[in-house]
């Protein structure tokens, strides 16, 4: 028998010992990765953010506008403290993710964010947390910032001729 | 009164008797093989060229073309239409068309609908290749709306689809003209069924493809006024994941046929390898879901599913072929004498070029497996969206797997079927390891870089010394993107001078 000519015919035969020990071992490799992936999803800590809502870009830019002009620190521009208990809110457009937020340490926190004119990756560095923005769409983040720092965030969906300078800042205090 | 007789056609006379294997070769079968061929190894070196200067460019410490402006966006566009659809669906043609009638003795359908697919493929390929290098598309291959590209891009990527589909078409009716000419009897040959299953992913990865290019062409000329980014994505992935698959079942197609022409190694049971092709038809579409892992646009329920369960199901049919092919090939060894546990490993000819990529390919390839199922896992993504580790991911499969097992394949049909002995067996017989070895270097240092959170499709990664750790494994890539490029030029060359220059033989 051969790859390269037609099998003689009875070729539907039961597998063979070895064969059928693989595929077994390989179907509980697959059902044990699948079980994890539930579990985890069910009772991990770190998960895909779930909660989205659908909002115009013209809508989310003036949720924005609004949290920015309540919450602004005072000679900061772009800069907004986000209030405990709150939702923060940002921006991603080319090529900039606006405003900066300022969080504090060991509070939960949920973000919300959408992009204004192309999709935009989202990426906090030294974090890996790389989701995505898409216009239309607001994504709920929920973090717990447990180390302050400046952390920089990066696009890392292409977005066009300035997507390499495209960044972003959370401050967490 | 007299009744005319129809006489049938005799078509003995377009056909040759090849001396190799003793193939009766349908003549005009064999030129559009080689037309198809052509055109692929073509599209290579241009995929090649734009990797010089990508590669160059996401090394810091050469920094080819440090930002956008030098035309990086052109580049890696043009790095990922030519490798990732050019190339493979070329060489694929070229492949269908091979098993479909060289390997069984049966005449091409039609030659007429075989050109025009060439015809059409090529046009389609030139359009697309000149509005990225005249800085129209800088887009990327994916072009997510809406970011916008000329339409002669969009009508480029529509009519190269068009021809693949003509070549698919073809492809069917040559098989089941063989099978009324009475050449094809009984089932087809596992090749042959393979070659089936690539070609049945590609019509579903073809045609969500026109899903969403047709609506944006019609777009970027004014006829729609928008097209919304998260329907433009859900069917640009139905064509940009399901031609994965295509690749990897042309691939797989590839290794039986590595194996049973230079080891005679071949699966001990058919139905293993051909209820595993059936398989990637079942598995392949839902897993489109994986591109949206971290989208705002669907339920968990679906990403998991869609995303995550069938991914894992999907190494089941790439596991089941490993073991046939890896048995057939230790049954091979022991036939030859082989003694012991691993006997058979040291009677393996390691110096055939085609049996080097083919045990390279494998190695690689499972890999790329690995990473694979790392990336479909639906908290990993969190971790590896979007980074260098899927580019490190689709180098292991696309690259070391598909790629490299369609070079060590053209080995032995491009003079089987051009009728040229290989111009240099010397270079064949190293190609495989240095490609192989570039391509190990690249996969590691890119997950490395991917896992340490350096985003991918950027010229330059330093915003401001933010994060020097990132430097070390993108310099470090530099000495595999080296070795894998010396590699690719081993090949395009070798099979170039093969055409050019080759000994003749009957």
């Amino acid at each position: 028998m051969s790859s390269l000519a037609s099998p003689e015919q009875g070729w539907w035969k039961p597998f063979p010992r070895h064969e059928k020990a693989w595929l077994t071992i390989i179907i509980i490799a697959a059902v044990v990765l699948s079980a994890i992936t539930l579990g985890w999803a069910v009772m991990g800590k770190q998960n895909v953010p779930v909660a989205s809502y659908k909002a115009t870009p013209e809508q989310f830019e003036k949720q924005v506008a609004d949290f920015t002009a309540k919450y602004q620190i005072p000679g900061s521009p772009g800069e907004v403290r986000v209030p405990e208990g709150q939702d923060g809110f940002m921006m991603a457009s080319m090529w900039s993710f606006t405003p900066a937020l300022h969080l504090k340490s060991g509070k939960p926190y949920t973000i919300w964010l959408s992009a204004k004119d192309v999709l935009h990756g989202f990426s906090i560095t030294g974090q890996n947390l790389n989701i995505t923005a898409a216009p239309g769409h607001a994504y709920g983040i929920r973090i717990t910032p447990d180390k302050p720092g400046t952390y920089l965030i990066v696009c890392n969906e292409y977005c066009g001729l300035g997507h390499q300078g495209m960044t972003g800042k959370i401050i967490v205090e | 009164m007299a009744v005319a007789e129809r006489v049938p056609y005799d078509y003995q006379h377009e056909f040759r008797t090849d001396s190799l294997l003793g193939l009766k070769i349908h003549l005009p079968a064999q030129t559009l093989f080689l037309a198809n061929a052509v055109a692929a190894v073509l599209a290579l070196a241009a995929a090649g060229a734009y990797a010089f200067l990508m590669g160059f460019t996401r090394v810091p410490a050469i920094s080819l073309l440090s930002s956008n402006a030098d035309g990086f966006g052109r580049v890696f566009t043009g790095h990922g239409v030519s490798a990732l659809i050019l190339w493979p669906i070329f060489f694929e043609v070229a492949a269908l068309i091979f098993v479909s009638t060289i390997l069984l003795g049966a005449r091409i359908y039609s030659k007429k609908l075989g050109w025009l697919a060439f015809i059409s493929m090529v046009i389609g390929g030139l359009l697309l290749e000149s509005s990225i290098l005249w800085g129209q598309a800088d887009v990327g291959f994916t072009a997510y709306v809406p970011l916008v590209a000329h339409p002669v891009f969009y009508v480029g990527y529509i009519i190269f689809a068009a021809g693949a589909l003509l070549a698919i078409a073809n492809f069917a009716l040559s098989l089941a003209q063989a099978r009324a000419d009475g050449v094809l009897k009984g089932s087809l040959p596992l090749v042959t069924y393979g070659g089936a299953t690539a070609a049945i992913l590609a019509t579903v990865a073809i045609a969500s493809g026109l899903v969403a290019l047709v609506p944006t062409y019609l777009w970027t000329v004014g006829v729609f006024p928008s097209v919304d980014p998260i329907f433009y994505r859900t069917w640009f992935w139905g064509l940009g994941h399901t031609l994965q698959y295509v690749n990897v079942s042309a691939m797989i197609v590839a290794w039986y046929a590595l194996a049973a022409l230079t080891f005679k190694a071949n699966p001990i049971n058919e139905k293993y390898g051909r209820i595993a092709f059936t398989l990637y038809i079942f598995f392949t579409v839902p897993v489109l879901g994986h591109h949206f892992l971290v989208d705002p646009s669907l339920s968990p329920a679906v990403k998991i599913v869609g995303g995550s369960l069938f991914g894992f199901g999907l190494g089941i049919p790439s596991l089941m072929h490993g073991l046939a092919i890896l048995g057939s090939v230790e049954i091979a060894g022991r036939r030859l004498g082989a003694t012991g546990r691993f006997g058979w490993f040291r009677k393996i000819p390691w110096g055939e070029p085609g049996m080097a990529t083919l045990m390279v390919s494998m190695a690689l390839f499972a890999i790329g497996g690995w990473t694979g199922t790392i990336g479909t896992t639906e908290q990993l993504n969190l971790i590896t969206h979007n980074t260098m580790w899927v580019p490190g991911h689709l180098h292991a499969v696309v690259v070391a797997g598909t790629t490299l097992s369609f070079m060590g394949l053209s080995y032995y049909l491009v003079p089987l079927v051009a009728r040229r002995q290989l111009f240099s067996q010397g270079m064949a017989r190293i190609q495989p390891y240095l490609y192989g070895a570039g391509l190990l270097i690249m996969m590691i240092t890119m997950g490395w870089a991917g896992l340490i959170g350096v985003p991918r499709r950027v010229a330059d990664i330093s915003y401001a010394g933010a994060s020097p750790d990132w430097f070390l494994p993108m310099n470090l890539l530099g000495i595999g993107i080296v070795l894998a490029i010396l590699g690719g030029i081993f090949y395009v060359l070798n099979i170039v001078l093969t055409l050019v220059h080759g000994k003749k033989f009957q």
